[in-house]
């Protein structure tokens, strides 16, 4: 166990943080918000984390909470702005706000390195806490998914007038989500620069975002499970594709392109829908048995 | 200087304006965000480019690039958006799959040109300068501006006064009552997707000589442009990408030359983000296509 630890430390570490970006990403999805601006999140966190720990003397674990808090404020008061817009103009809208939040990151170069980033951040991360953290933010989405909460977010991802009709504030909820989103994509963002000890600005670029929606969209945007399966997989495809090495990029985009038109649930949700209707199935037969017997009886 | 800066910036502006036409070409006949649509761009400077140094003239060379990202973006629409299309409510899985293509032929381009810069070799394109009114204008430009006004044209001309064209719209409207009336609603996004790639393919050729380098990235940045000016321009309006593609192109040229240089794509993005708080339809948008509640 601790030599397979040993021997995929960096792996398991790239899963985790995946995981944790994963779930930044799907929150907003749940809710029907097409947003696309965890990458933005994960700059302010990660580059809020680093300014205060290097240049400042406050404490790392108060650096983390209060990057979580900064990209927590800004994705609620993204949410403003993007309450009247739907689908693909939220996704270029969010879009936007991660390529201002770049470009200002390149261009204050006296508080941020510009494109050289901040590098000496001390490394304070290792598996266990980012193993612990994972599990809380699981923890909260878990509950989230299982309160009211969850629910309104199921209703307007599925119908949004609906949800409306039935008196659903959905500002309110957008913004609830955005916010979420933020604060978790902060936080891992944070984590990220106290691991990696160095950050640059195109690190949260284009890429960033593909890899963080490819995650969400291999494991599933509604269950718990989907960000973890999405993370597995792409932790340990590069692995197995060894010989294709060259043609990763490539091997993950053909990835997309099948999963999203052959399974669009997401392997994870798909699972977990299995595991349901397997439940829903024998919860019937058993009902009908009852019955029967019930019927013999009498 | 300013009016050197603001012909500059007409310039690159046409350029942008044929790359976006076909992103919004598309947007207003599916209402699908297609990402490939870069990388379409990027692989028409490539097909031109390997064309020209195996020793085919320039002119066939374009002319080649724009058949094969016609149907590369073909191959797009049957492979990435065709199923989806069909089952509905395609808006985020058809975004999700269009990545996949992108990132394909990125990764293809990354690997053919050894993740090198290109360039045409010297004297694919003469090098003249004239002077214009005090002005200096390349031979380049004044092509790159009067192609783009031929082709802007003839596709004005296309969408309004053909019988294809009209189909075209027809589709944008509404696709059923199109398909009711008679119209092949899956030649029509054939046609469009084609006609997209082949203006983006030559857009890409078209950058790789204003700028002289190729490179398996260069379809991003124009991309995300591509965001700016369709948006700015009113999601699927062909004049307002026009007008907001020239104006984009004139920003940006005067933002790099009189503001400090990093904040360029701050403004632009800024602006964009401002245009859709203020007038989420665009500026010359259909006020009838609703930004918000496009999702059934």
């Amino acid at each position: 166990m601790i030599q397979f630890y040993y021997a995929y430390q960096p792996i398991i570490d790239f899963f985790l943080l995946s995981v944790g970006f994963g779930y930044s990403q799907q929150i907003a999805l749940r809710a029907g918000v097409f947003s696309i601006a965890t990458a933005g999140f994960a700059a302010l966190g990660s580059y809020c984390v680093a300014i205060l720990a290097t240049k400042t003397g406050v404490p790392i674990f108060l650096t983390v909470i209060l990057g979580t808090a900064l990209a927590a404020a800004v994705g609620g008061l993204l949410a403003l702005p993007l309450a009247r817009l739907r689908g693909a103009f939220q996704a270029i809208a969010t879009l936007a706000f991660v390529q201002i939040i770049l470009s200002l990151l390149l261009y204050g170069e006296g508080f941020t390195g510009g494109a050289l980033g901040i590098v000496g951040i001390p490394r304070e991360v290792n598996t266990w806490i980012l193993l612990i953290v994972v599990g809380l933010t699981m923890y909260v989405m878990w509950n989230i998914g299982r309160s009211g909460m969850g629910r309104v977010f199921n209703a307007l991802r599925q119908e949004e007038s609906v949800a409306s009709s039935l008196g659903v504030n959905i500002g309110k909820y957008h913004i609830i989500a955005f916010i979420i989103s933020g604060a978790v994509g902060g936080l891992f963002g944070g984590l990220q620069s106290l691991y990696t000890f160095q950050i640059e600005p195109h690190n949260y670029g284009f890429a960033f975002i593909v890899n963080v929606l490819t995650v969400v969209i291999l494991g599933g945007r509604t269950t718990l499970l989907g960000p973890i399966m999405g993370a597995l997989i792409m932790a340990i495809l590069p692995e197995i594709a060894r010989p294709l090495a060259e043609y990763r990029q490539a091997v993950n985009g053909v990835i997309l392109i099948l999963v999203i038109t052959f399974l669009p649930n997401g392997v994870g949700d798909e699972i977990v829908f299995w595991f349901r209707r397997r439940k829903q199935a024998r919860q019937q037969q058993q009902r009908a048995s009852e019955k029967e017997a019930r019927d013999a009886v009498s | 200087m300013l009016s050197q800066q603001i012909l500059n910036g007409l310039v690159s502006g046409s350029v942008y304006a044929l790359f976006s036409l076909g992103f919004t070409l598309i947007f207003g006949v599916q209402k699908l965000l297609n990402f490939a649509h870069g990388a379409t761009f990027m692989a028409g400077a490539f097909i031109a480019y390997y064309c020209t140094i195996s020793g085919l003239p320039f002119l066939l060379a374009i002319g080649f690039s724009m058949l094969a990202t016609g149907l590369i973006a073909i191959l797009i629409d049957l492979i990435a958006f065709r199923t989806l299309r069909n089952r509905g409510n395609a808006e985020f899985p058809a975004l999700v799959s269009s990545i996949g293509v992108d990132l394909i032929l990125v990764s293809i381009a990354q690997q053919v040109s050894k993740t090198q810069v290109l360039n045409f070799p010297f004297g694919t394109f003469p090098i003249k300068f004239y002077d214009l009114f005090g002005l200096r204008i390349s031979l380049l430009q004044i092509v790159i501006l009067a192609v783009v006004a031929v082709l802007v044209a003839a596709l004005i001309f296309y969408l309004r006064k053909t019988t294809f064209g009209r189909q075209v719209r027809a589709v944008a409207t509404n696709e059923r009552a199109a398909a009711l009336l008679g119209v092949n609603a899956q030649s029509v996004y054939l046609q469009t997707f084609f006609i997209a790639g082949a203006l983006a393919g030559l857009a890409g050729v078209l950058i790789g000589l204003l700028f002289n380098s190729i490179q398996f990235l260069m379809g991003e940045p124009y991309m995300l442009r591509a965001f700016v000016v369709v948006v700015i321009g009113g999601l699927g309006s062909v004049q307002g990408a026009i007008v907001a593609s020239l104006l984009l192109g004139v920003t940006q040229s005067l933002a790099v030359a009189y503001l400090p240089s990093g904040l360029t794509d701050a403004i632009i993005f800024g602006l964009l983000f401002l245009v859709l708080l203020v007038r989420p339809n665009g500026l010359f948008g259909d006020i009838n296509a609703v930004a918000g509640g496009t999702r059934q």
